[in-house]
């Protein structure tokens, strides 16, 4: 394919630019977890939403600089290889530090139940649906709340399958919270699969303890 | 889709299939798998020494360290032990006097094809002083002194050095380009938080990428290694798929779908962008043109759906589906044509990757609820696990030549960064700080 030359410039062009125009990566709109879906198949407008810019990735050069073994080898002078920016602490990890605790205590207030699961399920048990009915009478006594619900797992299995696996024992809770009258507006649901566990220890009891749907009251935005 | 499309989805598989055959056929060993050509021997190659030329005295002895590890690593040669071969390794200069025959010869005689040596040193106390390095190459099969390379650059790429001159060696007798200055970008643990790390491929030199302290997951390289595309947690509640570019640290955001937005994959061309999102109900596979932006449907399914790898010709996809009941893997053409399933034994098999070879796909396979590596071809004849023992093991990641893994295990308590051969025969430990390093993802080579 003869698109080196036209890739390089594109790149180029792009680079320029990104670099000019900062702003341009903070445009994505996002949708809440249940909202309307967009068509997958057409093309054209769907991607208009939910899509950022995207930058020239394909390959520019093969061999990587190698010159190979000369007989009368030049110096070649060596930086320090891929550049990497450092991470920039912008007061990011305190902010978020704050929001947690603020969320863990107005949950605390409301004496929220967490919910638990079996291995590799999303089925709710008997307990599930009690402490879940007691969650429902909560939020109908406090109908101006907004709940979150946050699918985990424990260590086992793969981080990515344990992702979807938190997301279904979330949206299971969330599912058995709107039979109970919850209005589902109410409700929003997250997966941290097992990067967020409770305890670490490789033991039946941390792993029953980390595969919990945990309810948390949102609070700010 | 049309027929024209399905059709040729069908042939691309038939031509992977015939490929496949191919190098299954010719003779290779059963019970090891060949990483690279099923006849392929190891070059014999000794390193004589990498001699102080003024300077700091740990200099030439760090260049020596360094490129024996990435000699041996490579799988390209077999590193013997000089002295005890008996042959000797006096400091011959640049090869050319006469001390240098007796040498080789002797070198020859006792079966080593490549004899390599050099020297380093800085000019002058100055403590910036630049650091020059010379390296030195005789290939016994041809009696000839095949040429050598020279280096200058500060004390802080020494490393660096002795990587380059290791993957010339590779590309002198394979013609590929050798994998020492690899990166792995990975996720650490920061308290409570996961953030992306990157670092060398022998585990030395970790950067930190990200600081937002909350979770930075499941990282991939773009083909030309300029940027990481991950799954980001904005706000702590929604998971979109983020870009961030390595030079700079500049970061964005390229699809927020709303639900699950995770498991990114850029295919070996950089035109299309598979990954998985829920946004429409359950986790289902897309691809997004990143030339257009339109994105394309991949799975139709109330299962979910996740974890795509591209074959290194860009034609297919293997991903995990539940569709069966428990996670399985599953190909499919690259338009989403022509799904059948790949593995069939165990009840658990996730976290695909297709070799940059094409031969074989390794991922997690699970028996007894224990999670262990391994690897199938990708018409589902050959299977092998390749790790025992305790612990989980997850997120396989491909060397870009096809003769490495790289993967986490909790196999020491805490989960840490491993290395292993694609036969199975040599685990290396990458990471030793942190208390949970994860997800690591072999840069494609430079």
């Amino acid at each position: 394919m003869n698109k080196t030359l036209c890739t390089c410039s594109v790149a180029l062009a792009l680079s320029a630019a990104l670099i000019g125009m900062p702003a341009c990566s903070k445009k994505s709109v996002q949708s809440g977890g249940d909202s309307q879906s967009t068509q997958g198949t057409a093309k054209g407008d769907s991607s208009k939403s939910g899509v950022g810019s995207f930058p020239d990735t394909s390959i520019q050069s093969g061999g990587g600089g190698l010159r190979g073994l000369d007989k009368n080898p030049s110096e070649e002078r060596l930086g320090s290889g891929t550049m990497l920016a450092k991470a920039d602490p912008s007061g990011s990890v305190e902010r978020q530090m704050d929001e947690v605790r603020a969320e863990e205590a107005a949950s605390a207030v409301a004496g929220l139940r967490d919910v638990y699961f079996g291995y590799d399920s999303w089925t709710i048990s008997e307990e599930g649906r009690q402490a879940l009915t007691r969650d429902a009478e909560w939020m109908k006594s406090n109908p101006s709340t907004l709940v979150k619900v946050e699918g985990n797992c424990d260590e086992r299995g793969t981080s990515a399958y344990n992702l979807v696996l938190g997301e279904k024992r979330a949206k299971a809770a969330r599912n058995y919270l709107v039979e109970l009258g919850v209005g589902a507006n109410r409700l929003s649901v997250v997966s941290y699969g097992k990067e967020r566990p409770l305890c670490n220890e490789h033991s039946e009891s941390c792993y029953q303890q980390n595969r919990r749907g945990h309810l948390a009251v949102k609070t700010g935005k | 889709m049309t027929r024209v499309k399905l059709i040729g989805a069908w042939f691309g598989g038939v031509l992977l299939l015939a490929g496949v055959v191919g190098i299954l056929e010719s003779g290779a060993a059963d019970v090891f798998l060949e990483a690279t050509r099923p006849d392929f021997q190891k070059i014999t190659l000794g390193v004589m020494g990498i001699h102080n030329a003024g300077g700091p005295d740990w200099l030439g002895g760090r260049i020596e360290e360094v490129l024996k590890k990435d000699v041996k690593r490579s799988l390209v040669f077999d590193l013997v032990d000089l002295p005890s071969l008996g042959v000797q390794t006096p400091d011959i200069g640049n090869g050319m006097g006469i001390g240098s025959k007796a040498v080789f010869k002797q070198a020859a005689e006792k079966g080593v094809s490549v004899l390599v040596w050099g020297k380093a040193g800085t000019k002058g106390k100055d403590k910036d002083a630049d650091v020059n390095m010379e390296g030195f190459v005789y290939d016994s099969g041809s009696d000839e002194l095949v040429g050598g390379k020279r280096y200058v650059g500060s004390t802080s790429v020494v490393r660096l050095m002795a990587h380059r001159f290791a993957d010339e060696l590779v590309f002198r007798y394979t013609g590929e380009p050798g994998i020492a200055r690899t990166k792995i970008a990975y996720v650490a643990e920061q308290g409570a938080a996961r953030e992306l790390f990157v670092m060398d491929y022998d585990g030395h030199d970790t950067r930190q990428l990200t600081a937002d302290g909350f979770l930075n997951l499941m990282p991939q390289w773009s083909p030309d290694r300029r940027f990481l595309i991950f799954t980001a947690y904005r706000n702590r509640n929604t998971q979109d798929i983020d870009m961030i570019e390595l030079a700079t640290g500049k970061r964005w955001t390229v699809i927020s779908l709303g639900g699950l937005n995770i498991t990114p994959a850029l295919s070996p061309d950089g035109n299309f962008l598979a990954f998985a999102s829920s946004h429409e109900g359950n986790s289902e596979l897309y691809r997004l043109d990143t030339r257009t932006k339109a994105i394309q449907r991949l799975t139709v399914n109330p299962s979910g759906d996740l974890s795509p790898s591209w074959s290194p010709n860009g034609r297919e996809l293997v991903f995990v589906s539940d569709r069966g009941g428990g996670p399985q893997l599953f190909l499919m053409g690259s338009d989403g044509s022509n799904v059948r399933r790949l593995t069939f034994e165990g009840d658990y098999n996730a976290a695909p990757v297709w070799s940059p070879r094409g031969n074989w796909i390794a991922y997690v396979c699970r028996t007894h609820r224990e999670y262990k590596l391994c690897v199938i071809s990708p018409d589902g004849q050959k299977r092998m696990q390749l790790t025992t023992g305790p612990g989980v093991d997850d997120s396989p990641s491909w060397s870009p030549d096809g003769r490495h893994l790289v993967f986490s295990s909790t196999s020491d308590g805490k989960s840490q960064i491993y290395m292993i051969d694609a036969d199975g025969k040599d685990i290396e430990r990458l990471t030793f700080q942190g208390t949970h390093n994860s997800a690591p993802s072999w840069s494609p080579a430079s």
